[in-house]
């Protein structure tokens, strides 16, 4: 599929290490996760490198005023049995037609040194039950949860009310709401036997397998340390992120999550506290009380959301997706809801959501959640959300000047990396603008799959702050190139037609890791080349 | 690829109007006879082409479906340049994007070319118990604006065959009349000539027209 052969990747043939020590672990994580009272949204504080300072004044969000009474007490929740008795977003904004939730309690945020051994003893059980986990497992008995991620991202039967239809959510997810790395700690109940290499163990399959439970061994170990070291789990993440470890990398990636594991727990309980707050503040009066523009533009772009999908069809989903945009527009009046925000939300709610449940996000239905649990996983998606737009927030303000800049770099980019493309393209009188204005303003989501999409940002958040901002630029110009012979034949109507539907249905994992290596490499080339090219 | 070049006459139009009116299902039902109760906002602008017949000519309409959200408005503005045709849309079951139509159309005439034909659509027509923009209304202001009027329903296509046939042939009457202006000054004339405003956008296209003459 690419026109040229593809390069090693950064990994095998590249050494990626000068980059990544290039940022200091305290530049990406000095961060509020912590430090109660703030949430990144002022310029001064934020953790995302700012190119420019420009930038940072000119998207400045004006911060709304919040209820100051989560951040006192924030640091006792952890310790002790709390009802906050805060109320469910998912009663926000009053709807006619939805049921009111039956659970208004809110809050339950439960954090004991014996969930840790209620978990285990659960998985000791589960995982003797089944005589082929041993075979598998043996050896790694030190690190629970040490599997090849193929098996552990298999849905596991629920050890209890299994519900096919709608998806089967697990029996521990109170466990995994207060403890995030619960969901390491604990073995999934079942093995999967139906794998092939099991009865192969010689084969090319399980050689590949034992490279990826080496690599997912490493991960966990990286992230079980008392303080995670960002350095590491980078270089790691780039490579991908095993499914199941997800929901623990990308908020330690994002600094949503403190990585020192004590002030985890904490931290997550406050922000999501924070979010509740925020939520009960945008909503707090009727209807009318809401920014009339903003809502009526997020009303009308939530049903268009993943179409489709079971998921994002639900009215739950539905519901949180507009609770977590209309906060987010409103805490951001320079750039308020853009249309394209509403897609870049999805991966961490799926990604987030894929904590709890034993079966496809995309097939699950929410109201299956228990309330907090739904609030956790919309208040992580929000904070995670509100630190990827932090990076690229004049793609979204008035005349959208990130992306009017994204896309002139771009077109450097092509005439260097590929001149005879961009001297074709430009014979053809194809503007950039014409097709990758989408690309920037939806992170090219447009054009590859969520599952896809979720793979690529393991290594934008890896590569550090402003991948989204300036990797994403390299991405997209190995993306266009892989094109090129095909696209050197085509005249202006059948360029602009090919680019508008791309043929990326069937692409996997291992075309993204193509594409992210391609743009490693030219990144590595004209990055620091950029100031020399272009007037 | 493209249908290579076997038509006469090349003419951009844009379809503009406020998001959710239904812009890109009435091209997709156009060029594609296709509808989608869920089909996903558009971002920046879309591109798809159609060849119709008008008396007796093939006319290849080359049609630019933009955002409607206001944001967008400096990249889909670019677009009107060269356009021959515009397509303003509302959603008659929604007030408001009927009273937004006067907007539009200042847009159109600060970055459009003032040839331009102009064409209201009151779309959903089928969404008739929802009504909230009388019919008489609309055809009445468009008719103080000089515009074209419409009503059509992506949903069950009616009348968008319709809508885009009229505004091709308006375009085609007002292109071929030049044309013959133009002949009786002994300029040698040619399609793409006779079209006063030339695509700036995506010129190449235009270029390609076999002469018609
Ligand atoms: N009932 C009915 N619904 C329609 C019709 N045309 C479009 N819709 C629906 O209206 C919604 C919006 O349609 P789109 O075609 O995406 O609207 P748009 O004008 O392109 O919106 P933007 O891309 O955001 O500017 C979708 O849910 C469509 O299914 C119609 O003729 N009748
Ligand atoms: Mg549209």
């Amino acid at each position: 599929m690419a026109a040229r052969p593809p390069p090693a990747r950064p990994h095998i043939g590249l050494n990626p290490s000068p980059r990544f020590s290039s940022y200091s672990t305290s530049e990406w994580v000095d961060d509020d996760a912590w430090d109660s009272g703030s949430d990144s949204e002022s310029p001064t504080k934020t953790s995302w490198k700012q190119p420019t300072s420009k930038h940072a004044s000119s998207s400045s969000p004006k911060p709304v005023p919040k209820s100051g009474q989560n951040n006192s007490s924030s640091s006792t929740l952890a310790s002790s049995y709390t009802h906050l008795h805060a109320p469910s977003p998912s009663s926000y904004p009053p709807r006619p037609e939805q049921p009111q939730p039956v659970n208004k309690n809110g809050w339950t945020i439960v954090s004991k040194s014996t969930d840790r051994l209620r978990g285990a003893d659960h998985d000791e059980s589960a995982h003797t039950g089944d005589g082929a986990a041993g075979a598998e497992g043996d050896g790694s008995d030190l690190i629970l949860g040490d599997l090849d991620p193929e098996v552990a991202e298999q849905p596991a039967p629920a050890p209890s009310k299994p519900r096919q239809d709608q998806g089967s959510l697990r029996d521990d997810v109170d466990e995994i709401v207060n403890d995030p790395l619960h969901l390491i700690r604990r073995r999934p109940p079942k093995r999967n036997h139906s794998l092939p290499s099991s009865s192969e163990p010689g084969g090319q399959l399980a050689r590949e397998r034992s490279i990826k439970s080496n690599r997912r061994q490493k991960f966990v170990g990286c992230i079980m340390q008392e303080d995670v070291n960002m350095a590491q789990l980078r270089k790691l993440a780039w490579n991908g992120v095993p499914s199941d470890l997800r929901p623990v990398t990308w908020p330690l990636l994002l600094g949503y999550m403190p990585l020192p594991a004590p002030l985890r727990a904490s931290t997550l309980a406050r922000k999501r506290q924070e979010y509740l707050s925020l939520v009960e503040l945008a909503f707090a009066r009727n209807r009318e009380g809401l920014d009339q523009q903003i809502w009526h533009q997020i009303e009308i772009d939530v049903p268009r959301t993943r179409p489709g999908v079971k998921l994002w069809m639900q009215a739950s989903t539905q519901r949180s997706l507009e609770r977590i945009l209309y906060v987010w527009a409103i805490r951001h009046p320079a750039s308020g809801y853009v249309q394209g925000i509403n897609d870049l939300a999805t991966p961490f709610f799926q990604v987030f959501l894929s904590a709890y449940i034993d079966s496809d996000p995309e097939e699950f239905d929410p109201t299956l959640l228990p309330s907090h649990v739904l609030n956790a996983i919309e208040a992580d998606s929000f904070w995670c959300l509100s630190r990827l737009l932090d990076g690229i927030q004049d793609n979204y303000i008035a005349t959208q000047p990130g992306i009017q800049r994204s896309v002139k770099r771009m077109t450097e980019l092509v005439a260097r990396i590929d001149p005879p493309l961009a001297a074709h393209l430009e014979s053809e009188n194809v503007e950039f603008m014409q097709f990758a204005f989408r690309w920037m303003n939806c992170l090219l989501m447009r054009e590859i799959s969520v599952e896809n999409t979720i793979r690529m940002w393991d290594t934008y958040l890896a590569e550090g702050a402003d991948a989204f901002s300036q990797f994403h630029l390299y991405v997209c110009s190995a993306f266009l190139v892989q094109w090129s012979k095909k696209l050197r034949e085509m005249d202006f109507q059948g360029i602009i037609m090919f680019l508008q539907s791309l043929p990326t249905q069937g692409w996997t994992d291992h075309e993204i890791e193509m594409l992210l290596s391609e743009a490693f490499v030219h990144y590595s080339t004209w990055h620091n080349a950029q100031s020399h090219f272009g007037k | 690829m493209s249908e290579g070049t076997n038509f006469d006459y090349l003419f951009k139009v844009v379809l503009i109007g406020d998001s959710g009116v239904g812009k890109s299902n009435l091209l997709s039902r156009f060029t594609r006879n296709e509808f989608n109760l869920e089909s996903k906002s558009t971002i920046g602008v879309e591109f798809a082409t159609r060849s119709l017949n008008v008396d007796g000519k093939n006319i290849k309409a080359q049609i630019w479906d933009t955002a409607g959200q206001e944001r967008y408005r400096a990249i889909t503005s670019a677009y009107y340049r060269g356009a021959v045709g515009a397509l303003l849309v509302y959603d008659i079951s929604k007030h408001a994007t009927y009273v937004n139509v006067t907007r539009w159309l200042k847009e159109l005439r600060d970055h459009a070319d003032s040839n331009i034909v102009i064409m209201l659509v009151g779309n959903k027509s089928d969404l008739k118990h929802l009504r909230a923009v009388p019919t008489d209304e609309a055809k009445a202001f468009a008719a103080e604006n000089e515009l074209s009027f419409i009503e059509t329903s992506a949903l069950d296509a009616s009348n968008v065959e319709g809508a885009f046939q009229t505004i091709l042939t308006d375009i085609y009457r007002i292109v071929s009349a030049r044309s013959l202006e133009q002949s009786a000054d002994h300029v040698k004339p040619s399609a793409g000539d006779s079209i006063t405003v030339q695509p700036s956008i995506d010129t190449s296209a235009a270029g390609q027209k076999t002469g018609c003459c």
